[in-house]
Protein backbone atom coordinates (compact mmCIF):
# COMPACT_ATOMS: atom_id res chain seq x y z
CA UNK A 1 0.00 0.00 0.00
CA UNK A 2 2.62 2.38 0.60
CA UNK A 3 4.07 0.96 -2.37
CA UNK A 4 3.48 3.89 -4.72
CA UNK A 5 4.01 6.86 -1.75
CA UNK A 6 7.19 5.89 -1.26
CA UNK A 7 8.45 6.10 -5.29
CA UNK A 8 6.81 9.05 -5.88
CA UNK A 9 6.78 11.67 -3.45
CA UNK A 10 5.27 14.11 -5.18
CA UNK A 11 1.69 14.01 -8.07
CA UNK A 12 2.84 14.67 -11.72
CA UNK A 13 0.89 17.27 -13.92
CA UNK A 14 0.25 16.56 -17.46
CA UNK A 15 -0.18 19.85 -19.24
CA UNK A 16 -2.80 19.53 -21.96
CA UNK A 17 -6.45 20.60 -23.22
CA UNK A 18 -8.80 18.66 -24.46
CA UNK A 19 -11.79 18.97 -26.98
CA UNK A 20 -15.00 18.08 -25.98
CA UNK A 21 -16.80 18.52 -29.16
CA UNK A 22 -20.25 17.98 -29.27
CA UNK A 23 -23.01 16.83 -26.87
CA UNK A 24 -26.52 15.74 -28.07
CA UNK A 25 -29.49 17.03 -26.67
CA UNK A 26 -33.31 16.83 -27.27
CA UNK A 27 -33.96 20.07 -25.56
CA UNK A 28 -36.93 20.81 -24.22
CA UNK A 29 -39.93 21.97 -26.68
CA UNK A 30 -41.45 24.46 -23.78
CA UNK A 31 -38.09 26.59 -24.64
CA UNK A 32 -38.65 26.10 -28.50
CA UNK A 33 -42.14 27.78 -27.65
CA UNK A 34 -40.82 30.23 -25.38
CA UNK A 35 -38.30 31.62 -27.82
CA UNK A 36 -40.68 31.61 -30.63
CA UNK A 37 -42.73 34.07 -28.42
CA UNK A 38 -39.70 36.48 -28.04
CA UNK A 39 -39.22 36.76 -31.25
CA UNK A 40 -43.23 38.32 -30.87
CA UNK A 41 -41.81 40.52 -28.06
CA UNK A 42 -44.04 38.16 -26.51
CA UNK A 43 -42.95 36.37 -22.92
CA UNK A 44 -44.80 32.96 -22.89
CA UNK A 45 -45.47 31.18 -19.76
CA UNK A 46 -47.64 27.73 -18.44
CA UNK A 47 -49.83 27.66 -16.19
CA UNK A 48 -50.06 24.41 -13.73
CA UNK A 49 -53.91 23.58 -12.97
CA UNK A 50 -52.99 22.46 -9.58
CA UNK A 51 -51.94 25.02 -7.79
CA UNK A 52 -52.61 27.57 -10.56
CA UNK A 53 -48.84 29.09 -11.03
CA UNK A 54 -47.76 30.54 -14.14
CA UNK A 55 -44.24 29.80 -14.70
CA UNK A 56 -41.96 31.90 -17.29
CA UNK A 57 -40.64 30.15 -19.19
CA UNK A 58 -42.99 27.98 -19.59
CA UNK A 59 -42.36 24.08 -18.45
CA UNK A 60 -44.33 20.81 -18.94
CA UNK A 61 -44.56 19.36 -15.55
CA UNK A 62 -45.29 21.79 -12.40
CA UNK A 63 -42.31 20.66 -9.93
CA UNK A 64 -44.67 21.10 -6.91
CA UNK A 65 -48.02 19.13 -8.04
CA UNK A 66 -46.43 17.04 -10.92
CA UNK A 67 -49.55 17.85 -12.67
CA UNK A 68 -49.24 18.44 -17.16
CA UNK A 69 -49.37 22.36 -17.40
CA UNK A 70 -50.25 22.29 -21.15
CA UNK A 71 -52.21 25.25 -20.45
CA UNK A 72 -49.72 28.88 -21.98
CA UNK A 73 -50.33 32.68 -20.69
CA UNK A 74 -48.60 35.46 -21.90
CA UNK A 75 -47.52 37.93 -18.95
CA UNK A 76 -46.56 41.76 -18.82
CA UNK A 77 -43.53 43.64 -20.14
CA UNK A 78 -43.54 44.86 -16.58
CA UNK A 79 -42.82 43.04 -13.53
CA UNK A 80 -40.90 43.61 -10.11
CA UNK A 81 -36.96 42.75 -8.88
CA UNK A 82 -37.18 39.77 -6.56
CA UNK A 83 -33.80 39.17 -6.03
CA UNK A 84 -30.44 41.09 -7.35
CA UNK A 85 -26.91 40.40 -6.92
CA UNK A 86 -23.81 43.41 -7.75
CA UNK A 87 -20.30 42.67 -9.06
CA UNK A 88 -17.33 44.64 -8.63
CA UNK A 89 -15.78 46.90 -11.66
CA UNK A 90 -15.26 43.87 -13.93
CA UNK A 91 -10.95 43.48 -14.48
CA UNK A 92 -9.57 41.90 -17.30
CA UNK A 93 -8.06 38.63 -15.79
CA UNK A 94 -10.25 37.51 -13.09
CA UNK A 95 -13.44 35.91 -13.82
CA UNK A 96 -13.18 32.92 -16.22
CA UNK A 97 -16.52 31.24 -17.13
CA UNK A 98 -15.84 27.94 -19.50
CA UNK A 99 -12.03 28.95 -20.27
CA UNK A 100 -13.46 32.31 -21.56
CA UNK A 101 -12.49 36.06 -20.22
CA UNK A 102 -15.14 38.06 -20.49
CA UNK A 103 -13.19 41.34 -20.97
CA UNK A 104 -10.83 39.85 -23.16
CA UNK A 105 -13.87 38.36 -25.14
CA UNK A 106 -15.16 41.44 -25.56
CA UNK A 107 -18.74 41.12 -24.06
CA UNK A 108 -18.58 42.85 -20.97
CA UNK A 109 -16.50 46.09 -21.15
CA UNK A 110 -13.36 46.57 -18.31
CA UNK A 111 -14.57 48.46 -15.44
CA UNK A 112 -18.42 47.86 -15.95
CA UNK A 113 -20.97 46.82 -12.83
CA UNK A 114 -22.99 44.10 -13.39
CA UNK A 115 -26.17 43.67 -12.03
CA UNK A 116 -27.73 40.06 -12.74
CA UNK A 117 -31.55 40.50 -11.22
CA UNK A 118 -34.35 37.97 -10.48
CA UNK A 119 -37.48 39.22 -12.36
CA UNK A 120 -40.90 38.66 -11.40
CA UNK A 121 -43.20 39.99 -14.67
CA UNK A 122 -46.65 40.85 -13.53
CA UNK A 123 -49.28 37.86 -14.62
CA UNK A 124 -46.23 34.99 -13.34
CA UNK A 125 -45.11 33.29 -10.24
CA UNK A 126 -41.69 32.74 -11.19
CA UNK A 127 -38.67 34.44 -11.60
CA UNK A 128 -36.51 35.21 -14.71
CA UNK A 129 -32.74 35.54 -14.22
CA UNK A 130 -31.55 38.46 -16.60
CA UNK A 131 -29.27 41.69 -16.24
CA UNK A 132 -30.18 44.77 -15.09
CA UNK A 133 -29.69 47.94 -17.97
CA UNK A 134 -29.77 51.60 -17.97
CA UNK A 135 -29.44 52.13 -14.14
CA UNK A 136 -26.64 52.78 -11.24
CA UNK A 137 -26.24 50.06 -9.50
CA UNK A 138 -26.97 51.73 -6.03
CA UNK A 139 -30.66 52.63 -7.16
CA UNK A 140 -31.43 48.44 -7.68
CA UNK A 141 -33.63 47.13 -4.62
CA UNK A 142 -36.46 44.30 -4.18
CA UNK A 143 -39.65 45.20 -5.31
CA UNK A 144 -38.58 47.93 -7.61
CA UNK A 145 -40.51 48.19 -11.07
CA UNK A 146 -38.80 47.04 -14.58
CA UNK A 147 -39.55 46.10 -18.02
CA UNK A 148 -38.23 43.79 -20.66
CA UNK A 149 -35.36 45.37 -22.98
CA UNK A 150 -35.91 43.58 -26.32
CA UNK A 151 -33.34 43.64 -29.08
CA UNK A 152 -34.45 45.60 -31.85
CA UNK A 153 -35.03 42.62 -34.40
CA UNK A 154 -35.86 39.73 -32.16
CA UNK A 155 -35.09 36.52 -34.54
CA UNK A 156 -36.30 33.91 -31.88
CA UNK A 157 -33.59 33.50 -29.18
CA UNK A 158 -32.43 33.41 -25.93
CA UNK A 159 -30.31 36.76 -26.24
CA UNK A 160 -33.95 38.55 -27.87
CA UNK A 161 -34.54 39.87 -24.34
CA UNK A 162 -31.59 41.83 -23.46
CA UNK A 163 -32.88 42.50 -19.35
CA UNK A 164 -34.74 44.86 -18.07
CA UNK A 165 -34.94 48.69 -17.21
CA UNK A 166 -36.10 50.79 -14.16
CA UNK A 167 -40.15 51.72 -15.50
CA UNK A 168 -41.69 54.58 -14.59
CA UNK A 169 -45.26 54.33 -13.44
CA UNK B 1 -36.30 0.36 10.79
CA UNK B 2 -35.64 -3.67 10.06
CA UNK B 3 -32.88 -3.52 12.16
CA UNK B 4 -30.21 -0.59 14.38
CA UNK B 5 -27.03 0.48 12.94
CA UNK B 6 -24.67 2.82 14.65
CA UNK B 7 -20.95 4.52 13.96
CA UNK B 8 -18.60 3.29 15.52
CA UNK B 9 -15.25 4.74 14.16
CA UNK B 10 -14.33 7.67 12.16
CA UNK B 11 -11.39 8.57 10.31
CA UNK B 12 -10.40 11.56 8.18
CA UNK B 13 -7.08 13.08 6.63
CA UNK B 14 -6.05 16.51 7.58
CA UNK B 15 -7.48 18.79 4.72
CA UNK B 16 -5.32 21.63 2.68
CA UNK B 17 -5.49 23.28 -0.59
CA UNK B 18 -2.49 20.62 -2.16
CA UNK B 19 -1.77 17.49 -1.20
CA UNK B 20 0.55 16.48 -3.74
CA UNK B 21 2.50 13.92 -1.35
CA UNK B 22 -0.62 11.30 -2.53
CA UNK B 23 -2.95 10.41 -5.04
CA UNK B 24 -6.33 10.11 -4.57
CA UNK B 25 -6.03 6.30 -3.44
CA UNK B 26 -3.57 7.04 -0.90
CA UNK B 27 -5.65 9.93 0.13
CA UNK B 28 -8.88 7.68 0.80
CA UNK B 29 -6.70 5.04 2.25
CA UNK B 30 -5.62 7.66 5.06
CA UNK B 31 -9.39 7.65 5.81
CA UNK B 32 -10.23 4.53 6.22
CA UNK B 33 -7.40 3.10 8.03
CA UNK B 34 -7.85 5.96 10.24
CA UNK B 35 -11.77 4.84 10.85
CA UNK B 36 -10.88 1.26 10.94
CA UNK B 37 -8.11 1.80 14.02
CA UNK B 38 -10.60 3.81 15.44
CA UNK B 39 -13.70 1.60 15.35
CA UNK B 40 -10.74 -1.45 16.19
CA UNK B 41 -12.36 -3.04 13.53
CA UNK B 42 -9.93 -5.33 10.41
CA UNK B 43 -10.15 -4.67 7.08
CA UNK B 44 -11.26 -8.51 7.26
CA UNK B 45 -14.31 -8.20 9.36
CA UNK B 46 -15.51 -5.54 6.99
CA UNK B 47 -18.17 -6.84 5.00
CA UNK B 48 -18.89 -4.14 2.13
CA UNK B 49 -17.89 -0.63 1.22
CA UNK B 50 -19.78 2.17 -0.03
CA UNK B 51 -17.42 4.99 -1.92
CA UNK B 52 -17.93 8.08 -3.79
CA UNK B 53 -16.97 11.82 -4.50
CA UNK B 54 -18.40 14.49 -6.81
CA UNK B 55 -18.81 12.85 -10.22
CA UNK B 56 -15.89 14.26 -12.89
CA UNK B 57 -13.75 15.74 -10.10
CA UNK B 58 -10.58 15.43 -9.66
CA UNK B 59 -9.80 14.08 -13.47
CA UNK B 60 -10.29 10.62 -12.58
CA UNK B 61 -13.95 9.38 -14.25
CA UNK B 62 -14.20 6.07 -12.09
CA UNK B 63 -12.08 6.20 -9.14
CA UNK B 64 -14.04 3.88 -7.11
CA UNK B 65 -12.71 1.44 -10.00
CA UNK B 66 -9.26 1.79 -8.75
CA UNK B 67 -8.80 2.69 -5.31
CA UNK B 68 -9.98 -0.80 -4.29
CA UNK B 69 -6.46 -2.03 -3.54
CA UNK B 70 -6.11 0.60 -1.16
CA UNK B 71 -8.76 0.32 0.98
CA UNK B 72 -9.52 -3.30 1.18
CA UNK B 73 -12.66 -3.68 -1.21
CA UNK B 74 -11.03 -6.42 -3.80
CA UNK B 75 -13.54 -9.34 -3.78
CA UNK B 76 -15.98 -7.58 -1.41
CA UNK B 77 -19.46 -5.58 -3.03
CA UNK B 78 -18.87 -1.96 -3.57
CA UNK B 79 -21.10 0.18 -4.21
CA UNK B 80 -19.91 3.74 -5.77
CA UNK B 81 -22.93 6.59 -5.35
CA UNK B 82 -22.26 10.21 -6.75
CA UNK B 83 -25.07 13.16 -5.76
CA UNK B 84 -22.93 16.27 -6.64
CA UNK B 85 -22.37 18.26 -2.95
CA UNK B 86 -24.44 16.03 -1.38
CA UNK B 87 -22.43 12.79 -2.29
CA UNK B 88 -20.77 12.41 1.03
CA UNK B 89 -24.45 12.43 3.07
CA UNK B 90 -25.71 9.48 -0.04
CA UNK B 91 -22.57 7.56 0.84
CA UNK B 92 -23.01 7.79 4.70
CA UNK B 93 -27.06 6.75 3.92
CA UNK B 94 -26.45 4.09 1.86
CA UNK B 95 -23.80 2.70 4.69
CA UNK B 96 -26.74 3.23 6.56
CA UNK B 97 -29.03 1.10 4.17
CA UNK B 98 -26.56 -2.00 4.02
CA UNK B 99 -26.86 -2.29 7.54
CA UNK B 100 -30.07 -1.43 8.63
CA UNK B 101 -31.52 -3.62 5.93
CA UNK B 102 -29.45 -6.72 7.14
CA UNK B 103 -27.46 -7.09 4.00
CA UNK B 104 -24.13 -6.87 5.57
CA UNK B 105 -22.74 -6.44 9.70
CA UNK B 106 -20.25 -4.01 9.16
CA UNK B 107 -19.55 -1.59 6.34
CA UNK B 108 -16.84 0.92 5.60
CA UNK B 109 -18.51 4.07 4.24
CA UNK B 110 -15.64 6.53 2.52
CA UNK B 111 -15.92 9.83 0.18
CA UNK B 112 -13.66 12.45 -0.77
CA UNK B 113 -12.37 15.10 -3.06
CA UNK B 114 -8.83 15.98 -4.67
CA UNK B 115 -9.39 19.26 -5.80
CA UNK B 116 -5.56 20.15 -6.85
CA UNK B 117 -5.40 17.32 -9.02
CA UNK B 118 -7.27 20.09 -11.33
CA UNK B 119 -5.32 22.95 -12.31
CA UNK B 120 -8.13 25.04 -11.31
CA UNK B 121 -9.30 23.22 -8.25
CA UNK B 122 -12.65 22.58 -8.53
CA UNK B 123 -13.29 24.51 -11.43
CA UNK B 124 -12.36 22.28 -14.46
CA UNK B 125 -13.72 19.23 -15.16
CA UNK B 126 -16.16 18.99 -12.58
CA UNK B 127 -18.17 22.45 -12.80
CA UNK B 128 -17.99 22.09 -16.88
CA UNK B 129 -19.52 18.85 -16.63
CA UNK B 130 -22.25 20.28 -14.38
CA UNK B 131 -22.59 22.87 -16.87
CA UNK B 132 -22.71 20.54 -20.12
CA UNK B 133 -25.47 18.94 -18.46
CA UNK B 134 -27.78 21.95 -17.16
CA UNK B 135 -27.73 24.95 -19.49
CA UNK B 136 -25.06 24.15 -22.70
CA UNK B 137 -28.20 22.42 -24.09
CA UNK B 138 -29.81 26.85 -23.97
CA UNK B 139 -26.75 27.63 -26.80
CA UNK B 140 -29.15 25.81 -29.17
CA UNK B 141 -31.77 28.25 -28.33
CA UNK B 142 -29.66 31.48 -28.81
CA UNK B 143 -28.32 32.14 -25.18
CA UNK B 144 -26.21 34.71 -25.85
CA UNK B 145 -22.57 34.53 -24.55
CA UNK B 146 -23.19 38.36 -22.84
CA UNK B 147 -25.69 37.03 -20.89
CA UNK B 148 -24.43 34.21 -19.95
CA UNK B 149 -21.04 35.85 -18.99
CA UNK B 150 -22.85 38.60 -17.01
CA UNK B 151 -25.19 36.20 -15.06
CA UNK B 152 -22.92 33.30 -14.29
CA UNK B 153 -19.33 35.47 -14.53
CA UNK B 154 -20.55 37.23 -11.76
CA UNK B 155 -21.40 34.38 -9.85
CA UNK B 156 -18.88 32.69 -10.71
CA UNK B 157 -17.40 31.76 -7.19
CA UNK B 158 -20.94 32.09 -5.75
CA UNK B 159 -23.21 30.69 -8.79
CA UNK B 160 -26.68 30.49 -7.07
CA UNK B 161 -25.80 30.74 -3.23
CA UNK B 162 -25.65 34.62 -3.80
CA UNK B 163 -29.11 34.92 -5.16
CA UNK B 164 -30.36 32.49 -2.44
CA UNK B 165 -28.69 34.23 0.22
CA UNK B 166 -30.58 37.55 -1.41
CA UNK B 167 -33.87 36.02 -0.95
CA UNK B 168 -33.08 34.76 2.57
CA UNK B 169 -31.70 38.56 3.41
CA UNK B 170 -35.01 40.03 2.20
CA UNK B 171 -37.09 37.60 3.79
CA UNK B 172 -35.37 37.40 7.35
CA UNK B 173 -34.23 40.89 7.75
CA UNK B 174 -30.27 39.67 7.70
CA UNK B 175 -27.62 41.74 6.61
CA UNK B 176 -24.27 41.39 5.13
CA UNK B 177 -22.53 41.68 8.47
CA UNK B 178 -24.26 38.17 9.53
CA UNK B 179 -22.54 36.16 7.38
CA UNK B 180 -19.38 38.26 8.51
CA UNK B 181 -20.23 36.41 11.97
CA UNK B 182 -21.06 33.21 10.74
CA UNK B 183 -17.76 32.87 8.62
CA UNK B 184 -16.04 34.27 11.54
CA UNK B 185 -17.30 31.50 13.79
CA UNK B 186 -16.66 28.72 11.32
CA UNK B 187 -12.68 30.09 10.90
CA UNK B 188 -12.63 29.83 14.94
CA UNK B 189 -14.22 27.19 15.10
CA UNK B 190 -12.09 25.10 12.34
CA UNK B 191 -8.81 26.56 14.43
CA UNK B 192 -9.74 24.11 17.30
CA UNK B 193 -10.80 20.93 14.60
CA UNK B 194 -7.31 19.73 13.98
CA UNK B 195 -8.73 18.28 10.38
CA UNK B 196 -9.80 21.40 9.33
CA UNK B 197 -8.54 23.34 6.34
CA UNK B 198 -9.34 27.43 7.12
CA UNK B 199 -8.14 27.70 10.74
CA UNK B 200 -7.94 31.21 12.19
CA UNK B 201 -8.20 31.34 15.69
CA UNK B 202 -9.91 34.28 17.12
CA UNK B 203 -11.05 35.59 13.82
CA UNK B 204 -13.48 38.21 14.04
CA UNK B 205 -16.35 39.26 11.87
CA UNK B 206 -14.40 42.68 11.00
CA UNK B 207 -11.41 40.46 10.12
CA UNK B 208 -14.14 38.89 7.40
CA UNK B 209 -15.31 42.43 6.28
CA UNK B 210 -11.80 43.27 5.21
CA UNK B 211 -11.97 40.59 2.55
CA UNK B 212 -12.72 41.91 -0.82
CA UNK B 213 -16.24 41.90 -2.48
CA UNK B 214 -17.05 39.32 -5.05
CA UNK B 215 -20.81 39.90 -5.91
CA UNK B 216 -22.87 41.65 -3.26
CA UNK B 217 -23.09 40.64 -0.98
CA UNK B 218 -20.96 37.90 -0.63
CA UNK B 219 -17.19 38.59 0.11
CA UNK B 220 -13.94 36.52 -0.27
CA UNK B 221 -13.79 35.79 3.19
CA UNK B 222 -17.70 34.21 3.27
CA UNK B 223 -17.04 31.57 0.78
CA UNK B 224 -15.55 27.88 1.30
CA UNK B 225 -12.04 26.47 0.34
CA UNK B 226 -11.44 23.99 -2.22
CA UNK B 227 -9.81 21.19 -0.25
CA UNK B 228 -8.05 17.89 -0.65
CA UNK B 229 -9.08 15.35 1.64
CA UNK B 230 -11.15 12.59 3.17
CA UNK B 231 -13.70 10.87 5.57
CA UNK B 232 -14.81 7.29 7.02
CA UNK B 233 -17.08 5.74 9.22
CA UNK B 234 -17.13 2.17 10.20
CA UNK B 235 -21.08 1.56 10.99
CA UNK B 236 -21.70 -1.63 12.58
CA UNK B 237 -25.50 -4.20 13.02
CA UNK B 238 -26.52 -3.39 16.77
CA UNK B 239 -25.00 -7.08 18.29
CA UNK B 240 -21.55 -5.75 17.01
CA UNK B 241 -21.95 -2.05 17.91
CA UNK B 242 -22.37 -3.05 21.26
CA UNK B 243 -19.92 -5.36 21.49
CA UNK B 244 -17.09 -3.52 19.67
CA UNK B 245 -18.23 -0.18 20.93
CA UNK B 246 -18.27 1.97 24.02
CA UNK B 247 -20.51 4.61 23.06
CA UNK B 248 -21.66 3.67 19.72
CA UNK B 249 -23.48 6.95 17.17
CA UNK B 250 -26.96 5.06 16.73
CA UNK B 251 -28.57 6.04 13.36
CA UNK B 252 -32.20 6.98 14.45
CA UNK B 253 -33.76 8.60 11.15
CA UNK B 254 -32.24 9.73 7.86
CA UNK B 255 -34.20 10.77 4.34
CA UNK B 256 -32.83 12.74 1.19
CA UNK B 257 -35.45 14.94 -0.66
CA UNK B 258 -35.03 16.20 -4.08
CA UNK B 259 -37.32 19.15 -4.98
CA UNK B 260 -37.55 19.83 -8.40
CA UNK B 261 -38.59 23.52 -8.13
CA UNK B 262 -35.21 24.20 -6.84
CA UNK B 263 -33.64 22.78 -9.30
CA UNK B 264 -31.10 24.89 -11.63
CA UNK B 265 -31.58 24.97 -15.70
CA UNK B 266 -32.21 22.09 -16.78
CA UNK B 267 -33.16 20.57 -19.99
CA UNK B 268 -36.76 20.14 -18.64
CA UNK B 269 -36.78 23.84 -18.04
CA UNK B 270 -36.59 24.62 -14.67
CA UNK B 271 -35.19 28.01 -13.54
CA UNK B 272 -32.11 28.87 -11.51
CA UNK B 273 -34.79 28.72 -8.34
CA UNK B 274 -37.93 29.62 -10.56
CA UNK B 275 -39.84 30.94 -7.15
CA UNK B 276 -37.33 31.35 -4.33
CA UNK B 277 -33.99 29.54 -4.78
CA UNK B 278 -33.57 29.62 -0.46
CA UNK B 279 -37.22 27.92 0.10
CA UNK B 280 -35.18 24.58 0.10
CA UNK B 281 -38.52 22.61 0.89
CA UNK B 282 -36.47 19.30 0.34
CA UNK B 283 -34.44 20.44 3.65
CA UNK B 284 -37.86 20.55 5.24
CA UNK B 285 -39.18 17.63 4.27
CA UNK B 286 -36.31 15.90 5.06
CA UNK B 287 -36.10 16.76 8.11
CA UNK B 288 -39.18 16.31 8.97
CA UNK B 289 -39.20 12.48 7.52
CA UNK B 290 -35.51 11.98 9.59
CA UNK B 291 -37.09 13.48 13.03
CA UNK B 292 -40.12 10.93 12.84
CA UNK B 293 -38.14 8.68 12.52
CA UNK B 294 -35.90 9.31 15.38
CA UNK B 295 -39.13 10.17 17.69
CA UNK B 296 -38.37 13.58 17.71
CA UNK B 297 -41.18 15.91 18.42
CA UNK B 298 -39.45 18.88 18.69
CA UNK B 299 -36.08 19.51 17.25
CA UNK B 300 -35.40 22.77 19.17
CA UNK B 301 -35.44 21.15 22.30
CA UNK B 302 -34.62 17.60 21.44
CA UNK B 303 -31.23 18.27 18.85
CA UNK B 304 -28.28 19.24 20.91
CA UNK B 305 -25.92 20.13 18.21
CA UNK B 306 -26.11 20.39 14.16
CA UNK B 307 -23.80 20.05 11.45
CA UNK B 308 -25.29 21.71 8.56
CA UNK B 309 -23.49 21.94 4.66
CA UNK B 310 -22.67 25.47 5.05
CA UNK B 311 -20.23 26.38 1.68
CA UNK B 312 -21.38 29.95 2.16
CA UNK B 313 -22.54 31.25 6.07
CA UNK B 314 -26.00 32.30 4.55
CA UNK B 315 -27.16 28.76 4.00
CA UNK B 316 -26.09 27.94 7.91
CA UNK B 317 -28.72 30.40 8.70
CA UNK B 318 -31.18 29.46 6.31
CA UNK B 319 -30.76 25.72 6.46
CA UNK B 320 -30.87 25.84 10.41
CA UNK B 321 -34.20 27.16 9.98
CA UNK B 322 -35.58 24.45 7.34
CA UNK B 323 -33.80 21.74 9.88
CA UNK B 324 -36.13 23.20 12.37
CA UNK B 325 -33.83 24.09 15.02
CA UNK B 326 -35.20 28.15 15.41
CA UNK B 327 -38.22 29.35 13.36
CA UNK B 328 -38.27 30.96 9.84
CA UNK B 329 -36.30 33.93 9.28
CA UNK B 330 -35.03 33.63 13.14
CA UNK B 331 -31.69 32.44 13.10
CA UNK B 332 -29.81 35.34 12.62
CA UNK B 333 -31.43 36.69 15.92
CA UNK B 334 -29.99 33.81 17.88
CA UNK B 335 -26.71 33.93 16.33
CA UNK B 336 -26.22 37.39 17.59
CA UNK B 337 -26.86 36.05 20.59
CA UNK B 338 -24.28 33.74 20.36
CA UNK B 339 -26.77 30.58 20.61
CA UNK B 340 -24.71 29.07 17.27
CA UNK B 341 -21.08 28.85 19.27
CA UNK B 342 -19.93 25.73 20.15
CA UNK B 343 -20.68 26.48 24.01
CA UNK B 344 -24.04 28.03 22.38
CA UNK B 345 -27.43 26.78 23.14
CA UNK B 346 -27.71 25.34 19.55
CA UNK B 347 -24.26 24.74 18.20
CA UNK B 348 -24.06 24.81 14.73
CA UNK B 349 -21.01 23.51 12.96
CA UNK B 350 -18.67 23.43 16.13
CA UNK B 351 -16.16 21.68 13.59
CA UNK B 352 -16.04 25.01 11.25
CA UNK B 353 -18.09 22.82 8.67
CA UNK B 354 -18.37 23.33 5.06
CA UNK B 355 -17.50 27.15 5.42
CA UNK B 356 -14.41 26.19 6.54
CA UNK B 357 -13.39 22.92 4.86
CA UNK B 358 -14.43 21.72 1.63
CA UNK B 359 -13.20 18.68 -0.37
CA UNK B 360 -16.66 18.23 -1.88
CA UNK B 361 -17.35 14.71 -1.95
CA UNK B 362 -16.45 14.35 1.34
CA UNK B 363 -18.11 17.48 2.82
CA UNK B 364 -21.65 15.63 3.60
CA UNK B 365 -20.44 12.97 4.89
CA UNK B 366 -17.88 14.62 7.24
CA UNK B 367 -21.43 16.29 8.57
CA UNK B 368 -22.67 12.43 9.84
CA UNK B 369 -19.13 12.17 11.06
CA UNK B 370 -18.77 15.30 12.55
CA UNK B 371 -22.34 14.71 14.09
CA UNK B 372 -21.22 11.46 15.22
CA UNK B 373 -18.20 12.26 17.50
CA UNK B 374 -20.75 15.06 19.27
CA UNK B 375 -22.52 11.74 19.85
CA UNK B 376 -19.28 9.58 20.72
CA UNK B 377 -18.04 12.28 22.76
CA UNK B 378 -14.75 12.44 20.50
CA UNK B 379 -14.90 16.03 19.10
CA UNK B 380 -11.85 16.59 20.98
CA UNK B 381 -11.21 20.47 21.05
CA UNK B 382 -14.52 21.09 18.81
CA UNK B 383 -17.03 18.86 21.59
CA UNK B 384 -19.83 21.13 22.59
CA UNK B 385 -20.24 21.39 26.47
CA UNK B 386 -23.13 19.31 26.85
CA UNK B 387 -24.76 16.21 26.87
CA UNK B 388 -25.42 15.03 23.25
CA UNK B 389 -28.44 13.46 23.33
CA UNK B 390 -29.25 13.67 19.47
CA UNK B 391 -27.07 15.27 16.64
CA UNK B 392 -28.54 16.44 12.96
CA UNK B 393 -26.29 16.13 9.71
CA UNK B 394 -27.35 17.96 7.04
CA UNK B 395 -25.98 17.82 3.02
CA UNK B 396 -26.66 20.28 -0.01
CA UNK B 397 -25.80 19.73 -3.35
CA UNK B 398 -27.53 17.77 -6.50
CA UNK B 399 -27.90 20.34 -9.04
CA UNK B 400 -29.06 22.77 -5.76
CA UNK B 401 -32.56 20.46 -5.65
CA UNK B 402 -31.12 17.67 -3.41
CA UNK B 403 -30.88 17.51 0.37
CA UNK B 404 -29.81 14.81 2.73
CA UNK B 405 -30.80 14.77 6.95
CA UNK B 406 -29.56 12.43 9.43
CA UNK B 407 -29.87 12.09 12.97
CA UNK B 408 -27.95 10.32 15.17
CA UNK B 409 -28.34 9.87 19.06
CA UNK B 410 -26.83 7.98 21.81
CA UNK B 411 -29.41 5.90 22.01
CA UNK B 412 -31.33 3.60 19.41
CA UNK B 413 -34.79 5.46 17.70
CA UNK B 414 -37.44 4.02 19.48
CA UNK B 415 -38.83 0.94 18.04
CA UNK B 416 -42.59 0.62 15.97
ZN1 LIG C 1 -48.59 23.21 -9.48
Amino acid sequence: MAYLKDQRRETMMVEGSWNIGAYRYKGSTQLQEYVDGLKEKKLIGSLCPGCGKVIVQPRNICGRCHRRMDKRMVVSHKGTITCFVISPPIEKGKYKIIGMDPVEAGVIQEGAILVPVFVRFDGADSNINTILLNCPPEKVHIGMRVKAVFVENPEGKLSDLEGVEPLKE
Amino acid sequence: MLRNAAIIGCGQTKHSGRRRDVNQAELVSEAVHNALEDAQVSLKEVNALVVGNMQGFGGVANPDLWIGDWIGAPGKPVLRIATGGTTGGSVGQGGFYSVMSGLYDIVVATAWEKHSDSKEAGATTGLLHVALANFFHAFGYGLSMKNLLATSAVGAAAGVAAYQARFYMHRSGCRSEHFDMVAAKARRNAARNKYAHLQWPNCTPEDIHKTELIVDPFRYGHVCPASDGASAIVIACEDIALKKCKRPAWVKGLASYSDEETQMQSESGGGVGVLDPSEQMGARLSAMKAYQQAGIKDPKQEIDVAEIYQPFPSQELLFSEKLGLFDEGKAWIAMEKGETEINGRMPCDPSGGVNATNAIGSSALQRILEAGLQVMGKAEDHQVPKKVRNAVAHGWGGVTNYITVTVLGETPAPRR
